[in-house]
């Protein structure tokens, strides 16, 4: 069990962001477990997914329940927090005390709103090394995440590739597909569609946009899921009744299910943050500051890499995740590749999958003894 | 199939490859030749394997391995990225031996292939007096649960290297475990080798 940490950096000197602004004195709110060995070389960083924090293994303090990777990462478990130091930072952007929107700016005093400058995945990198830097880790044994926090795995290979010794990027791309970015696009749509969104002004209202909020969540998480995943789960039964009830309530399982789902995230999550991290991953092109050439952006990497997909992904399907393997095997880096045969979709990355533990148990345990 | 543990290919193979080379291993099976190149030889080594249980058990090894098929996959690769390509007793269960074949020398300088002979006595004469598929040491499965779709006999293979621009450099003999340069097609090879084992090469234009 790892306390919630918050540390200020780059107090000095403000960090450069892709957008041209700068920001100083960045908060990042992160956990740890296990400890960090006299050699700093078994450091594991865990980069979170778009609704993901630093709590991966402890208890989550808002909804209470556990670490949102807690069947991966603990003694014993594939991220062995016996052998390995697991750093999990919140991204900046985030909510759960990181430098975010809503978070007080100190020059004005006041809520960030929409105020806070247009972040990149690139950003949130550039963050989470001067969270490493601060740990005195030189080089990170692996880093991981699926997701959102697969493409953080692919930027800091290609921008910081001398400090990466190995990574395991899951259910990613090396860009938003436009089918992604329409999701996105659908899911902020209904948070400014809110009234109470009210342009971001909303921290000292009583009024939060948690509709708003709500429809987004929904939308989003139906892309998680499987097709067969929704029908196995739910099929058309309908939701403690008998009979169809002619009206807009909640008749079928899935709706009452994806009701759920909205209300429940609403406690845990900022609106705002949700339009930033968003924003930040439509904007996600690895290769954009390489005028678009994969190769170019991968040239100094170095680390042995396992890249893995799950079937039934259809928001980063298998195509999108091969895609990074050829580069790398064009580029002769060891990577290696599975496909996970499940019916989960995309969440499968959080989900208890045997395959997925045997696979990154198999290749983290073997790449230390081999270190 | 059981072949692929023999230890003896292995130690052909590995007389084949220089020490340091970079090879990709197709079919690489649960890695183990990988791993005895690796031992003998120093090799930059690489798997494909199709079977997910033997990918899983190649990257608990320590290996470097892609989940893919040898009819698929081999396209991704860039033109002569490695030293050596090896494919061991796969060849007659790809969907085209023929592209899978010019798809090896083009990724690699060299490529390593092995295949059950099917015109070994053996074969044929069972073939001839059962009038039933023959079943044997290195053809152990019934013709209907075969996964084998493309047999082929050494003096096959020797036209197909011909047909594709392959030259084949060397040819192994398991039985003497030697290597000998290779003179061309002869009845003989094919009758009394179980197993063809070449090394082969495109022949530049």
């Amino acid at each position: 069990m790892s306390e919630n940490k918050i540390v200020e950096l780059a107090k000095e000197q403000a960090l450069v962001l892709d957008c041209g602004k700068s920001l100083k004195s960045i908060k990042t709110a992160y956990t740890t477990y296990g400890k960090l060995n006299a050699a700093k070389d078994n450091a594991i960083l865990i980069c979170h997914a778009l609704t993901g924090d630093q709590y991966v293994a402890s208890k989550h303090p808002i909804t209470k329940k556990e670490g949102w990777w807690s069947y991966i990462v603990g003694p014993e478990k594939p991220i062995d927090t016996n052998k390995f130091f697991v750093v999990c930072p919140n991204v900046i952007g985030g909510c759960m005390g990181s430098t975010g929107p809503k978070e007080v700016n100190s020059e004005t005093g006041k809520e960030y709103g929409t105020d806070f400058p247009v972040i990149t995945i690139a950003d949130m990198v550039r963050a989470q090394k001067l969270l490493i830097d601060y740990l005195g880790i030189e080089k990170i044994f692996c880093v991981t995440g699926g997701s959102m926090g697969g493409m953080l795995v692919l930027e800091w290979l290609s921008k910081f590739p001398k400090m990466v010794h190995s990574a395991i990027p899951i259910a990613t791309a090396t860009n938003h597909s436009a089918q992604n970015i329409a999701l996105n696009e659908l899911a902020r749509q209904s948070i400014m569609a809110d009234p109470n969104w009210n342009s971001g002004n909303y921290y000292n209202s009583d009024n939060k946009p948690l509709k708003g909020l709500s429809v987004a969540r929904m939308a989003a998480h139906i892309s998680y899921l499987s097709k067969d995943a929704l029908h196995s789960k739910f099929g058309r039964n309908l939701q403690d009744k008998n009979s169809l009830d002619y009206s807009f309530d909640a008749d079928f399982q899935i709706e009452s299910y994806l009701r759920h789902q909205g209300f429940t995230f609403v406690d845990r999550f900022d609106a705002n943050s949700y339009l930033y991290i968003t924003r930040a991953m439509d904007y996600f092109d690895v290769s954009s500051s390489n005028n678009g050439s994969l190769i170019e952006s991968f040239k100094n990497t170095s680390s042995k890499v396992l890249c893995i997909s799950f079937t039934s992904d259809w928001l980063y399907p298998t195509s999108e995740n091969k895609k990074i393997v050829k580069v790398f095997n064009t580029l002769g880096i060891n990577v290696s590749f599975i496909e996970i045969e499940t019916d989960g979709g995309h969440d499968s990355f959080l989900l208890e999958e045997p395959k997925l533990f045997e696979a990154m148990q198999g290749f983290i345990k073997s790449t230390y003894e081999n270190l | 199939m059981s072949l692929i543990n023999e230890k003896k290919d292995f130690k052909i193979i590995a007389d084949l490859i220089p020490a340091m080379s970079s090879v990709i291993d197709v079919g690489c099976n649960d890695g183990s030749l990988l791993e005895f190149l690796k031992e003998e030889k120093d090799i930059d080594g690489r798997g494909m394997e199709i079977d997910q249980q033997k990918v899983q058990l190649c990257l608990s090894k320590g290996i470097s391995v892609i989940e893919g098929d040898a009819d698929l996959d081999l396209y991704d690769y860039p033109d002569n990225l490695f030293d050596y390509s090896i494919l061991t007793y796969t060849l007659q269960a790809t969907k085209s031996p023929k592209n899978v074949l010019s798809e090896l020398v083009r990724i690699s300088s060299k490529a390593i292939i092995s295949f059950p002979n099917f015109g070994h006595w053996k074969i044929a004469t069972s073939l001839l007096l059962n009038r039933k598929m023959p079943i044997s040491e290195k053809l152990s499965y019934s013709w209907h649960e075969t996964p084998n779709l493309h047999f082929c006999t050494i003096n096959d293979f020797i036209d197909l290297c011909d047909e594709t621009g392959i030259k084949i450099e060397k040819q192994a003999n398991l039985k003497t475990n030697k290597l000998n340069k290779f003179n061309g097609k002869n009845l003989l090879n094919s009758y009394f080798n179980e197993v063809g084992l070449f090394l082969v090469s495109k022949i530049k234009n």
